[in-house]
């Protein structure tokens, strides 16, 4: 029984779903077609874009599986056209093989991924365990995929804008990787206008060979050398996204003993806890990636120089944990303060670990 | 300010849209909001939650094991949710369907009769409105007015004809403990 009765005007704040949240920020960036299968926590996309791709004369399939889903993805963004998929977890992992041809193929596919509990078909609370699904990926070979992680509604929005244009800009796939708790929640945003300029892809789109010579996109690469070559280059254009496209925030990391670090929804939680934890005189700082991929490996190195502790705080086994620790490397102490799934660890919880933690770590010291 | 709220009832009372209804009426205070529903395997008859969490800066935690204020429209959602009000917090029950009972002695009980209000009204319907009525009252972090207005704007005009009505049995609500106490 969601409000939807609200006008999409740009700059009036409205109440809305994560998940329609989504939908219309895909609409507004431009997708022209979009295709999926319904799973919850993550339906409200599809439901959304059913009735408004008809009203706007774009296209919309309710696929027969979404490994069917992401493969007429690939086939209309071959085009040049801008299109998504949208799923959650264990069916994302239908759409890995995919994921690696669309690397190849260097297509900008768009994936939305609002993840519940795995591993398995899990059950559809909450949970943040698709980090390493959507980070290193299930599909063969070396690829990478550009990894995005709301926070809120409002970056729902923004990062949607942010997906198409990434995908475009780099001939890359992108997935979004939000959660449960952002796709069913509703929150106060702003939809704005999409803000990324349109990317030209005549150079490689497959519009029919009119005036032209014919063009093939396929991954099949029975000539060695040039398969090198291709990884190759498609590791040299991870290295300039690295370069250009890196991103994160900090809050009070300057004169901070401890930061704490987490990503998409739960950066709220451990942002609330800094204040309780600075509020008892211990000088915590939060650091919280946005591309979870790249990951900011560089940014927590130069961070590790000057602080005693990293904690990083997920919904999952520790799997942004040893990402963290790579690029802390020795640096510094690291812990984990987790749970695998289900209701979102509380700031008070957060709090009263970090203090077992610190005891833990440096005895009566801290 | 951060300050919590479950909404809480059967399935078909109206329990998400009173919530966004009250989600709508911070925002239109310029607070920050967000608004939580349970989701899943839920079903006309079941109970069926959400939580709102508003705050004077960004919202912590979306979803909270405690909350300040628990509003309640069934006995089922009553003995539920009565352990999860922080201690000092309120609960606030529709006294048509839930008994007048307290169980502890560390938090505050508002029962109102909304059902029957919504009944005086000609419709068990407007259940959900005359509670948001005696919420406002009680709360005292949003206004009646807020929250009408929030109404007009969730209502819309599909619905526009339902507006007067549930005006009424928000103001009955919200008069009706202004009485009592």
């Amino acid at each position: 029984m969601e409000n939807k009765n609200w006008k999409a005007e740009n700059s009036e704040k409205v109440l809305i779903k994560g998940n329609y949240a989504i939908a219309q920020a895909a609409i507004n960036a431009g997708c022209e077609a979009y295709f999926g299968y319904p799973i919850t926590p993550q339906t409200e996309i599809g439901e959304y874009l059913s009735a408004k791709m008809q009203e706007l004369g774009r296209g919309y399939v309710c696929a027969e599986s979404e490994l069917a889903a992401i493969n007429m993805v690939m086939g209309a963004v071959s085009t040049g056209a801008k299109a998504m998929t949208s799923s959650s977890s264990c069916a994302v992992a239908l759409m890995q093989e995919a994921l690696s041809y669309a690397s190849a193929n260097e297509l900008p596919v768009v994936l939305v991924n609002v993840m519940r509990a795995g591993p398995g078909l899990g059950y559809i609370y909450p949970a943040q365990g698709d980090y390493n699904q959507a980070v290193t990926g299930g599909g063969n070979g070396d690829y990478k995929i550009i990894v995005l992680a709301p926070s809120t509604v409002q970056e729902c929005i923004d990062y949607t804008y942010r997906a198409f244009y990434l995908a475009q800009k780099y001939r890359n796939p992108v997935i979004m990787l939000a959660d449960g708790l952002l796709g069913q929640m509703m929150e106060p945003a702003t939809f704005g206008n999409y803000p990324y300029p349109e990317v030209d892809t005549s150079q490689w789109a497959l519009t029919g060979a009119k005036d032209r010579t014919s063009r093939a996109i396929y991954s099949c690469a029975p000539d060695e050398k040039k398969q090198i070559q291709r990884i190759y280059d498609l590791f040299k254009k991870f290295d300039v996204i690295t370069e250009n496209e890196t991103s994160y925030e900090e809050f009070e990391t300057e004169d901070a003993d401890i930061i704490l670090t987490a990503f998409g929804s739960m950066t709220r939680n451990i942002k609330a806890a800094m204040k309780v934890l600075r509020e008892k005189g211990l000088k915590v700082g939060c650091f919280r990636p946005i591309t979870l991929n790249p990951f900011p490996t560089k940014k927590i190195a130069e961070l590790a120089q000057n602080v005693k502790n990293f904690i990083v705080v997920e919904m999952n086994m520790g799997q942004m944990f040893k990402d963290v620790k790579c690029a802390v490397n020795g640096l510094t102490k690291i812990d984990l303060i987790n749970r695998p799934c289900g209701e979102w660890l509380s700031v008070e919880e957060i709090v009263s670990s970090v203090e077992k933690i610190l005891e833990k770590n440096y005895a009566a010291s801290v | 300010m951060e300050k919590n709220f479950i909404l809480a009832g059967f399935g078909g009372q109206g329990i998400l849209l009173a919530g966004t209804i009250l989600a709508n009426a911070f925002m239109l205070d310029g607070k920050n909001v967000t608004w939580y529903p349970c989701y899943g395997a839920e079903m006309r008859g079941g109970t069926v939650n959400c939580e709102i969490v508003v705050s004077d800066s960004e919202v912590s935690s979306v979803h909270k094991q405690d909350t300040d204020y628990a509003l309640v429209l069934n006995q089922q959602s009553f003995d539920k949710f009565v352990n999860r009000v922080k201690s000092g917090g309120t609960i606030i029950a529709n006294s048509t369907l839930v008994a007048k009972t307290e169980p502890r002695d560390d938090i505050k009980y508002v029962f109102a009769p909304m059902g029957d209000i919504a009944n005086s009204l000609g419709t068990s319907k407007v259940t959900n409105s005359a509670a948001l009525g005696v919420l406002a009252s009680v709360c005292g972090i949003v206004s009646k007015d807020a929250i009408e207005s929030a109404l007009e704007k969730v209502l819309g005009e599909k619905k526009k004809e339902l507006i007067p009505l549930n005006i009424k049995a928000l103001e009955e609500g919200y008069n009706n403990l202004l009485q009592v106490s």
